[in-house]
């Protein structure tokens, strides 16, 4: 009944039970076991490639789940770039934990925990209806809250979990509503009215239409994307990862960085037919991408903390994502292969980011202050080095992967600006998204040199070394794809969509991307590279101030919603309650006076209780006689 | 009678749990983890395959045929679920009652809780219905009233009214339907499958202001059990005050006494319902879970805090059934059987928090949320418990909670519509304070005032865990019980 592709997903989440109970014995080994695992998910996914990687049917299979709700597996082309993506990077992650995590006494918790959270991440991959989806979907949630909090003790990481699950929360339960109208239209009409299988078939389309209508998708289409906002930290959603950085550095290199933060991208490129029948949703995914590619940006040119910067730099890149899926409305089903292409190099490179970030702050003993790092790169030559290969595949210097899948993004944003008729509303999202471009290699370099270049600013960055090179061999293999993925990108964009389309624009324009880098270079070199950023005094403007404030949003949600909206409404809710309750207990000590009856009569409450019987029936049947019943 | 034999054995051991002076703790845990026995027994022989959606199991003594009364019994597959519930909740609270000095007064009135329970579900005669209904309340006020913690008295009294309130509205109800009956027939039957059957509630028997009076004082009899806003005011009080073990049984089997009520008896009655009726019933559906989580969120004290929220998730029984019943078609069903999943998953979840609170208390000696702090230093399996329990309870996918909040709210659009907007506040809020009490009680730094502390014994883990793991198959595979309860509710659709 189980073929061997639901391993795929079950393998990881079997070796979490396992490798806890192991590891409580034996630390090592959980380690290990969870480890094996994902290799094991990752050998299953490649076996289903050879499988199914020449033909167009997808591997399907379903069963009743309760009601009339379904369960299965179901994977196609999409799906298989996402298990093999995860696993693959889940595995490279798992090995350098092992490392990093090596002298943590609850290693066995931390490996079981992301083991559950692989796994959860593959079935998502796979689900076969939506429901199933949303379970997985949480699942990764859940992971994402117990490891932010892994070092619980620490009140910041209690609390970044915390803000975590509510942000994402917020946008999951968006993304139910939306399942709640696509159930309410399609059930009783169709047999199985979430499933993904259905759902993604070009020849249900005139029924779903006919059924859901127009409107109704356009609202789906906003709620999904809502969800996925949540989960992809998209504006205004994005408040949460880079709190959620408290977390152990393999974990955001995992969860916040390469695997789950794409789950939302996903969502969208799953149900894509959803959004390609209604603009408007397009739209709306296009201009929360442009806008959050962008406004990361520039916020991570002004934050300190390394991990946040990169953080800042995943939900910009995130942006771009969302951007691609949203042209579809000019290009169509190759908006999925673009958007996917870019998933996959970030997933690699930040991975990469992460792991050599978390290579760093182990022997700076987690003081992530760029400022009071400098001259690593004398000091642990290969892991910058690595990490200098991450950044420029970053900042998509020319030839590295990113200049590939982000620069395809780009282009395709300005077909959406000609074939609108270049009016200005569709000029915004190329300009944003070129803009982004520019503030992706300002924050970048300025990270890098920063860490990298000029003398120790600490006693702990002056006696950094490299760790042994055997830890960094995930790392490495990260790199060397970081470095030649973009060769293959015509491969990959038509083994996800046959028919993706070239993007063909003006010459000149083409070319403004890597203008972008060049203008970042040269702003950020002789700032960065040099150490005329000391002298450089930005507190007085405004601006500044305002981007460094994170442009007061996490104010508006903390402090404006949370403190002063909820948290008032709530504690009326309880003052009034109180009160409530004391006037009913009024009502019946002070007006029937039941209190001291009762404390009269200790012995006579089954007479109480008898009288009142008898009162009841006396009642009822006069009024039976009244209504001449007997 | 299979059935009748289990509930016979239940009275008897109830009555001799009284009598059983040394042991009695292990006395009243052996014969509850029997009767759960039995009845799962029960449910394998009878529910495997080929269930219909009616009741089964039929039993019925004549014991005074000239007024209708004789002692019948049956079993549908809500009944069973409920029962499942009840007898599996038992065995909880009584385990939870280990460590009290507790006499054989108190597990004898325990154990008279549980025939209370079981008899009104098994019930298909209105007066024993009632009856047991009744019996239920007499030893929980005497449990709340005797070993409760501070006020109460007070709670106990206020439990007593309520309830009490409810119980003649229930009867009047009950007492007109009868007496419609026999002006129509000329026969005096109390029998629920005949009262409650289509041909009588529809016809021209009742003249419409009686329906609406039948309806009326049944809804009121069991929005009180539920407990609905704003009839709730003896639940915080009574939650608080009684002993933990009595909590747990309010919390997972009385909590099923209302939500009985509405699919077992407004159900068959819903063709009467008019839609005003449905709508006043979803509004205190959705107040109730906005307002009692709202009011949640400011509790420091924990016990206080699972009350409210407990209430909270009742209000999905209400938003399933008055939605469940003005819709038609297979998202009707969903719809239903949503809510009675809903009323067992509740059940226990709830029971599982209040087990779980009761080790943090006896453990720390504090329910304080301000009080604790950090416990998962030194308590990590009791703490990750409690965690996976406020995680069910919030409605997490992969526990049983999931699949009925799940069915309830993606049914209800077809009509509520953009009112779902408020359900998902709520749902918000109720994820927020969940999380919020665990992050202040369970994580940051360890509140060093406690002291060193021993995590829990294997056998708390065992119960503890064992309940978890329920909740979590359910949560994965509900068509243990989802497939059978569907088919009751599409008896009625």
């Amino acid at each position: 009944m189980i073929d061997y592709e639901w391993f795929i997903f079950l393998s990881p989440i079997i070796a979490f039970p396992i490798s806890f109970t192991v590891g409580r014995y034996r630390r090592n080994l959980a380690g290990y076991i969870a480890t094996i695992s994902i290799l094991i998910s990752f050998i299953l996914s490649f076996i289903v490639y050879l499988q199914i990687r020449d033909t167009s049917s997808p591997v399907y299979q379903s069963f009743n789940w309760f009601g009339d709700i379904n369960a299965g597996i179901y994977i196609d082309h999409l799906a298989l770039v996402m298990i093999l993506m995860v696993s693959f990077v889940s595995l490279m992650i798992h090995l350098f934990a092992l490392y990093y995590m090596g002298k943590d006494p609850n290693k066995h918790v931390y490996f079981a925990e992301t083991a559950l959270f692989t796994g959860g991440m593959l079935g998502l991959s796979i689900s076969s209806n939506l429901v199933e989806f949303f379970l997985f979907w949480e699942l990764v949630g859940v992971c994402s809250y117990l490891l932010i909090g892994f070092w619980y003790f620490k009140p910041n990481a209690s609390s970044a979990a915390k803000k975590a699950f509510i942000v994402t929360r917020v946008g999951d339960l968006l993304f139910l509503i939306g399942l709640s109208i696509l159930y309410v239209s399609l059930a009783d009409k169709v047999a199985s009215p979430l499933s993904i299988a259905y759902i993604v078939n070009p020849s249900s389309w005139p029924q779903i239409l006919n059924y859901v209508g127009t409107t109704n998708l356009t609202l789906i289409g906003l709620l999904f994307m809502g969800g996925a906002a949540g989960k992809s930290a998209q504006f205004p959603l994005h408040v949460w990862i880079p709190d959620a950085m408290e977390g152990p550095t393999t974990v955001s290199a995992l969860i916040h960085a390469a695997t789950m933060v794409t789950a939302g991208v996903y969502l969208v490129a799953r149900v894509y037919p959803i959004y390609l029948h209604s603009t408007a949703a397009l739209d709306f995914v296009l201009f929360i991408g442009a806008f959050t590619a962008l406004f990361a940006g520039t916020i991570g040119m002004v934050v300190n903390d390394l991990k946040r910067i990169l953080a800042y730099s995943t939900i910009s890149q995130l942006g771009y994502m969302f951007a691609a899926l949203g042209i579809g409305s000019i290009i169509g089903d190759s908006a999925i292969s673009f958007a996917l292409f870019h998933t996959m190099v970030h997933a690699v490179f930040k991975a990469l980011l992460f792991l050599a970030a978390g290579a760093i702050l182990l022997t700076m003993m987690e003081l992530r202050d760029v400022k009071k790092m400098g001259g690593l790169w004398k000091r642990m030559p290969i892991t910058m080095t690595l990490m200098f290969i991450g950044a420029i595949t970053l900042a998509a210097l020319p030839f590295t992967a990113s200049y590939y899948s982000k620069d395809t993004i780009i282009d395709a944003s300005w077909n959406f600006f000609s074939a609108n008729g270049y009016s200005l509303f569709s000029f915004l999202p190329w300009l944003m998204l070129i803009l982004g471009a520019l503030t992706t290699t300002i924050y970048t370099f300025r990270f890098f040199f920063l860490a990298a270049l000029g003398k120790p600013r600490s006693e702990l960055a002056s006696k950094a070394k490299d760790p042994s090179k055997i830890v960094l061999i995930p790392l490495i293999i990260l790199a060397i794809i970081a470095l030649i993925m973009g060769q293959f990108q015509y491969l990959f964009y038509d083994f996800i969509y046959a028919h993706t389309i070239h993007v063909s624009i003006p010459y000149i324009v083409s070319l403004a991307p890597s203008m972008m880098v060049l203008l970042g270079l040269l702003i950020t070199i002789p700032l960065y590279a040099t150490s005329g950023w000391m002298s450089l005094d930005l507190k007085k403007s405004r601006l500044y101030r305002v981007v460094k404030n994170k442009y007061y949003l996490d104010k508006l949600f903390t402090n404006d919603i949370a403190e002063r909206g909820i948290i008032p409404l709530s504690s009326g809710f309880s003052t009034f309650e109180a009160y409530f309750s004391r006037s009913i207990e009024a009502i019946g000590s002070g007006t029937l006076r039941l209190g001291s009856f009762f404390r009269k009569l200790q012995n006579g409450i089954i007479e109480y209780y008898f009288v009142v019987l008898v009162i009841g029936i006396s009642i009822i049947l006069l009024i039976v006689e009244l209504l001449g019943g007997f | 009678m299979f059935m009748v034999l289990i509930f016979l054995l239940l009275i008897l051991s109830s009555i001799a749990a009284f009598f059983v002076k040394k042991k009695s703790w292990e006395f009243s845990m052996i014969t509850t983890l029997i009767i759960l026995f039995l009845v799962f027994i029960y449910a394998l022989l009878n529910f495997r395959s080929g269930y219909n959606g009616g009741i089964i199991s039929k039993y019925s003594l004549s014991l005074v045929p000239a007024i209708g009364i004789n002692f019948s019994s049956g079993v549908s597959s809500l009944t069973l679920a409920l029962l499942l519930l009840t007898t599996i909740i038992m065995p909880v609270a009584v385990y939870t009652a280990k460590n009290g000095k507790y006499g054989s007064l108190f597990y004898g009135l325990m154990m008279l809780t549980e025939v209370g329970l079981f008899g009104l579900l098994i019930s298909r005669n209105f007066i024993f219905f009632y009856i047991f209904w009744e019996a239920v309340i007499i030893p929980v006020f005497l449990l709340i009233a005797i070993y409760g913690g501070e006020r109460r008295e007070s709670a106990s009294l206020k439990f007593f009214i309520y309830t009490q309130l409810g119980s003649v509205f229930l009867l009047l109800s009950i007492l007109t339907l009868f007496a419609f009956y026999y002006n129509m027939n000329n026969v005096f039957t109390l029998n629920m499958t005949t009262l409650l059957s289509g041909t009588f509630i529809n016809g021209t028997a009742i003249p419409t202001f009686w329906k609406y009076f039948v309806i009326f004082g049944f809804i009121f009899a069991f929005l009180v059990k539920m407990p609905s806003f704003p009839l709730h005011s003896w639940l915080p009080d009574a939650y608080g005050s009684a002993p933990y073990p009595v909590t747990v049984i309010l919390a997972g089997g009385l909590s099923l006494m209302g939500g009985y009520g509405f699919f077992g008896i407004l159900l068959p009655l819903s063709s009467i319902i008019p839609s005003s009726v449905s709508w006043i019933i979803i509004a205190l559906g959705i107040i109730s879970l906005v307002y009692f989580a709202l009011v949640a969120m400011m509790q420091n004290n924990l016990k206080r805090m699972l009350a409210f929220a407990s209430a909270a998730s009742m209000g999905f029984v209400n938003i399933s059934f008055g939605v469940g019943i003005m819709e038609t078609g297979s998202y009707a069903i969903q719809e239903l059987t949503g809510g009675i999943y809903q009323i067992l998953a509740h059940g226990l979840i709830i029971a599982l928090l209040f087990a779980t609170l009761f080790s943090i208390k006896s453990k720390t000696g504090k329910e304080n949320i301000h009080s604790l702090g950090g416990i998962h230093r030194e308590v990590p399996v009791l703490s990750s418990i409690f965690l996976g329990g406020l995680l069910a309870s919030l409605g997490l996918p992969g526990f049983a909670g999931f699949i009925s909040e799940f069915s309830i709210v993606a049914a209800s659009y077809a009509v509520i519509g953009p009112l779902i907007f408020l359900v998902i506040f709520g749902m918000i809020i109720t994820a927020s304070y969940h999380i919020w009490a665990a992050q202040r009680a369970l994580y940051g730094p360890y509140n060093e005032t406690l002291g060193p502390m021993n995590d829990i014994g294997r056998h708390d883990i065992m119960v503890l865990g064992s309940l978890l793991i329920l909740i979590f198959v359910l949560g994965i595979y509900p068509n243990l019980i989802f497939g059978i309860i569907s088919k009751y509710v599409g008896v009625f659709l």
